[in-house]
């Protein structure tokens, strides 16, 4: 810098020196000073100019001429503010698009979780043969797994767990997990205040005890540290606190307030019949491949088939890395959506790179001149990379923002209504900013380099041409090329939008079986020990009674579970009339305990029979009302009313034996939107109570006004009963939340690739118009109509968008084929999708090259005329 | 600034280093003696004057110094280098068989 600093004082002495000569010999020829100075200035130039293109031969270090270069490529952006404020938007979105899905993805999917070896720890489930289906373990399973293997350690098991307890005087529901003991040991995770529970707490039957999450503790114990041996009522007896989780704790994801043992004896695992909501976890011993336990596993796991075929017959096992079993369903979507942002991405760049160019035929004249001054065209080529480099800087910068917004529209989208692992911990921090930046400066390179070249490559013609469009043939071809390029990116964009949301609609047009519209779903839970299950059954259900004398009710009814998203109790069933098929070919199905009127408050069809009344009775026989797909899997062309079925599940009485006689047939209901549908059998409630109940309300209205006065009800009867509140329609919502959610987002990416390439296309065209402004006059001076000029230009646009779409449909074709599991109901090649997003990009590049083919032909014959 | 002698490209070194070959000067001092030969036919701008000198310096053609002139001021003076002559007389040749060859063809008789 000092020895710049020394040269440019000694140029402008230099200078100075010449220009007092000049001023010398003007007043010798006779001028006055005063026009002697002003003649030798003219003479002399802009000197500014001249100094940076001097400067510019004077070769100081490397960093030194990049300052400059920075410099000049800042005042050339500030000089062009309209160019500016258009390349820095497309940066800023594409980029901050991109910023904003990656740090997503990172949060979610790639930081390790806080574990300690996290790598080492792994999940077990079991599944169908084919390996399909991940679900729950069998207990008993579990034992022996503890018991044979000799590569796991910690062997644990986790399931949904959940409590109602008085705290601080209100009733509540709290969301838990029950775990082995062992999880605090294989996960590496300790409380951060008090103990974990020990193996006589869990496998020693002893139980009584809870682990908060530090959440909880903070929101509803005020972070209390005197909470440690605080005993709290639950409807699961008394729990002694005895420890809370550290801040951010989960298991694999799973967000609980508190952690609870089983509480049950290996002995009483071990006769534990069916599967349970839980799977397992261990880990790996040391010096153990992930590849030798799974092996090991598979083993046992063939044993236990040939051992205990009644329950493992078409059983499998699977081992999970625990990271894996986190984030693994979430992989599909994920890579969609970075897909989606790439293509914006590439959509971004390669509309800066035509802004670009177009620009830099206007400064063609500059490089000309400064080619004319003895600059190399590397010099040149460095000097616009720099400039693009500056812009794709500022864009990163502004990408950040954009991020940042990204980030709340996406949380805002997802809530609570998907359950993504560690959403809540995505924030913007110096990785992912590191991030932007490096790909804001890639793609500075990106869009910079085509430009660069092409514009230099003519640089010494330019002079000679006085400075008109000097490369303009070649400038054209890669315009082009750029347009063609644009179109098929926005297509594939388009396409994969235009499938997701046709399959989201599809999704959204599947009939679940009942009307979810105007009806208002109440879940309480009954909180107290105090009740033994008949006195509970009867106080829920007087309380559907009261609840449907609320004005403003249709019809109210209860039931155990949500009609959605989960069967409510899997189980298997058979005829009493034959044989019954041997274990593992058993029918298996849902079973529904419902109240009298559940049916017609949820608007399910009943095709055949009665519905259930007051009359069945925890004493009368044994009823249920089937769904149609029972009657046509297992009663095809026969009458099932009268018949009787065997059903894997405990009645009132606690036998499993009973025959329960078919006697109505309702219309099939989905418990999954986007699944087969499943067989249905219906029993009463009271043959099947238990100590919470879903209400269903029609009500006349609009539901959600009903919220409080069911609370109060809800309240009137059981003060302590925690109700959860929410409409049929969100219910349902919330199970498509996901595909809604994937094809929101995809579609936003698709509208501002489409706007970006509208307005790439549009630059274009605007550009390639004012170049041939003398053709055209020429032209229609010749007697050319406006229209067939207007043809003409917009048939030439409309060429290259036409092989965009090829180019893109091609494209697309391939692409598409990578969404199959996210899409439902719409074939990966689906031709209306293709032939919609075709037409709406021709439709639209069209406008895009016809505005300014319209605009060049009112200004055409004057400037024409003006030019020659 | 490319009023009236548009000076081609790559003559431009050529002129420079022809008018040092006699003795150092400074930049105006070049100035003047190309458009007193060329008969005011070419007159140089400061901004294709100088990047040439700087240019033709670097590579090594002419080298300069600060000197005082006769009114007693400080200006830089420009000298040719071994190596600059050798690259003139080479240029010059080569510039001369060019010349020759154009005139010949321009100056060429058209039968028919």
């Amino acid at each position: 810098m000092l020895r710049r600093r020394a040269l440019e004082r000694g140029f402008d002495e230099e200078m100075q020196f010449h220009l007092d000569q000049q001023t010398q010999k003007n007043v010798r020829a006779g001028m006055s000073p005063g026009e002697a100075r002003r003649e030798a200035m003219l003479r002399f130039g802009a000197v500014a100019r001249a100094q940076e293109e001097t400067l510019d031969e004077i070769r100081p270090a490397l960093l030194d001429d990049s300052i400059r270069d920075i410099r000049y490529g800042a005042r050339m952006l500030r000089r062009a503010p309209g160019f500016t404020a258009a390349a820095l938007a497309t940066l800023a979105i594409g980029i901050g698009a991109t910023a904003a899905i990656f740090s997503v993805v990172r949060t979610v999917m790639l930081e390790p979780l806080p574990y300690r070896e996290p790598g080492r720890v792994v999940g077990i489930w079991e599944t169908t043969q084919d390996g399909m289906t991940r679900n729950v373990i069998a207990p008993a399973n579990f034992v022996a797994w503890r018991e044979r293997s000799k590569t796991l350690e910690q062997l644990g098991m986790v399931g949904p767990d959940g409590l109602s307890a008085i705290v601080n005087g209100e009733p509540t529901s709290l969301k838990g997990l029950a775990a082995s003991y062992t999880i605090f040991t294989a996960l590496g995770v300790q409380p951060a205040l008090g103990r974990a529970y020990t193996y006589d707490e869990d496998l020693g039957g002893k139980g009584g005890v809870i682990v908060l999450s530090h959440e909880y503790w903070q929101a509803r114990m005020g972070g209390r540290r005197d909470v440690l041996g605080m005993v709290l009522s639950t409807n699961d007896g008394p729990r002694t606190i005895i420890g809370v989780m550290p801040a951010g704790f989960t298991v694999a994801g799973r967000k609980a307030d508190y952690l609870v043992p089983y509480a049950e004896t290996l002995e009483e695992l071990r006769a534990y019949r069916g599967r349970g909501s839980s799977s397992a976890f261990a880990r790996l011993r040391d010096g153990v491949s992930f590849d030798q336990a799974a092996t090991e596993m598979r083993g046992i796991f063939a044993q236990l088939v040939r051992d205990v075929p009644q329950r493992n017959a078409r059983r499998a096992v699977l081992l999970l890395p625990i990271q894996e079993q986190m984030v693994g369903d979430l992989r599909p979507a994920s890579l969609a959506l970075m897909g989606a942002v790439a293509l914006v991405l590439l959509v971004a760049c390669v509309n800066v790179a035509s802004l670009l160019l177009a620009r830099s035929a206007a400064r063609e004249r500059e490089f000309g001149m400064r080619t004319a001054f003895g600059a190399r065209r590397a010099r040149l080529v460095r000097q616009l990379l720099t400039e693009s480099l500056v812009l794709a800087v500022a864009g990163g910068l502004a990408a950040l923002v954009v991020a940042m917004l990204c980030h709340r529209g996406l949380l805002a989208l997802v809530g609570d209504r998907i359950p993504v692992p560690r959403l809540d911990q995505l924030k913007l921090d110096l990785p992912v900013a590191a991030v932007t930046m490096a790909v804001a400066l890639l793609s500075g390179l990106l869009f910079g380099v085509v430009p660069a070249f092409v514009t230099t490559k003519h640089a010494s013609e330019t002079l000679r041409d006085s400075g008109r469009h000097g490369g303009g043939r070649r400038l054209h071809t890669v315009l082009r090329t750029l347009v063609v390029a644009e179109v098929a990116l926005s297509l594939v964009l388009l396409a994969g939008a235009g499938l997701l949301l046709r399959s989201f609609i599809t999704l959204q047009h599947v009939d679940p079986g009942f009307r979810a519209e105007g009806v208002l779903t109440a879940a309480v839970d009954l909180p107290s020990a105090g009740y033994d299950l008949s006195h509970a059954e009867d106080a829920l259900h007087a309380l559907v009674a009261r609840i449907a004398a609320l004005p403003g009710v249709a019809s109210a009814a209860g039931a155990s579970c949500q009609p959605v998203p989960y069967a409510c109790i899997g189980t298997s069933f058979w005829r009493v009339d034959r044989a019954k098929p041997e274990e593992g070919r058993l029918p298996s199905g849902q079973v529904r305990p419902v109240t009298p009127g559940f049916f017609r408050t949820m608007g399910i069809k009943q095709i055949a029979g009665r519905d259930f009344s007051d009359a069945d009775a925890a004493s009368s026989a044994p009823v249920a009302i089937v769904s149609e797909e029972v009657v046509k899997r297992q009663f095809a062309g026969e009458d099932p009313l009268g018949r009787r079925m065997r059903v894997s599940f405990e009645h009132v009485s606690g036998r499993d034996d009973v025959e329960w006689t078919i006697v109505g047939v309702v219309g099939n209901v989905r418990s999954n939107l986007d699944g087969p549908v499943r067989e249905t059998i219906f029993v009463p409630r009271t043959q099947r109570p238990g100590f919470g109940m879903t209400y269903f309300v029609r009500t006349t209205q609009d539901p959600s006004v009903l919220a409080k006065s069911v609370t109060d009800v809800v309240h009137r009867v059981e003060p302590h009963a925690p109700v959860e509140v929410r409409t049929l329609d969100t219910v349902v919502g919330n199970t498509i939340a996901r595909p809604r959610a994937l094809s929101i987002l995809i579609a936003v990416f698709a509208i501002v690739g489409l706007a970006l390439a509208a307005v790439g296309v549009y630059g274009v065209m605007a550009y390639s118009v004012r170049e041939r402004t003398q053709e055209i006059g020429l032209r229609m001076a010749l007697g050319a109509s406006e229209q067939s000029v207007a043809r003409l230009i917009v048939g030439q646009a409309l060429r290259l968008v036409l092989l965009g779409v090829a180019i893109g449909l091609a494209s697309a074709m391939i692409v598409t084929r990578s969404l199959g599991s996210l899409l439902f109901g719409v074939e990966p090649l689906d031709p209306w999708t293709f032939a919609a997003t075709a037409l709406m990009l021709l439709a639209i590049a069209t406008l895009a090259a016809y505005v300014p083919a319209r605009r060049g032909m009112r200004l055409a014959p004057i400037d024409a005329l003006r030019v020659n | 600034m490319a009023d009236r002698g548009d000076v081609l490209q790559g003559t431009l070194d050529m002129l420079v280093l022809k008018a040092l070959q006699l003795e150092p000067m400074h930049g105006w001092g070049i100035t003047e003696r190309i458009e007193q030969w060329s008969e005011s036919v070419l007159q140089l701008g400061q901004g294709t004057l100088y990047p040439a000198l700087y240019r033709l310096e670097r590579q090594g053609l002419i080298r300069s110094e600060w000197k005082v002139t006769e009114n007693n001021r400080r200006a830089r003076y420009y000298a040719l280098t071994r190596e600059g002559r050798r690259h003139f007389s080479d240029e010059l040749a080569q510039w001369q068989r060019m010349s020759r060859a154009v005139n010949l063809v321009l100056g060429a008789t058209l039968q028919r």
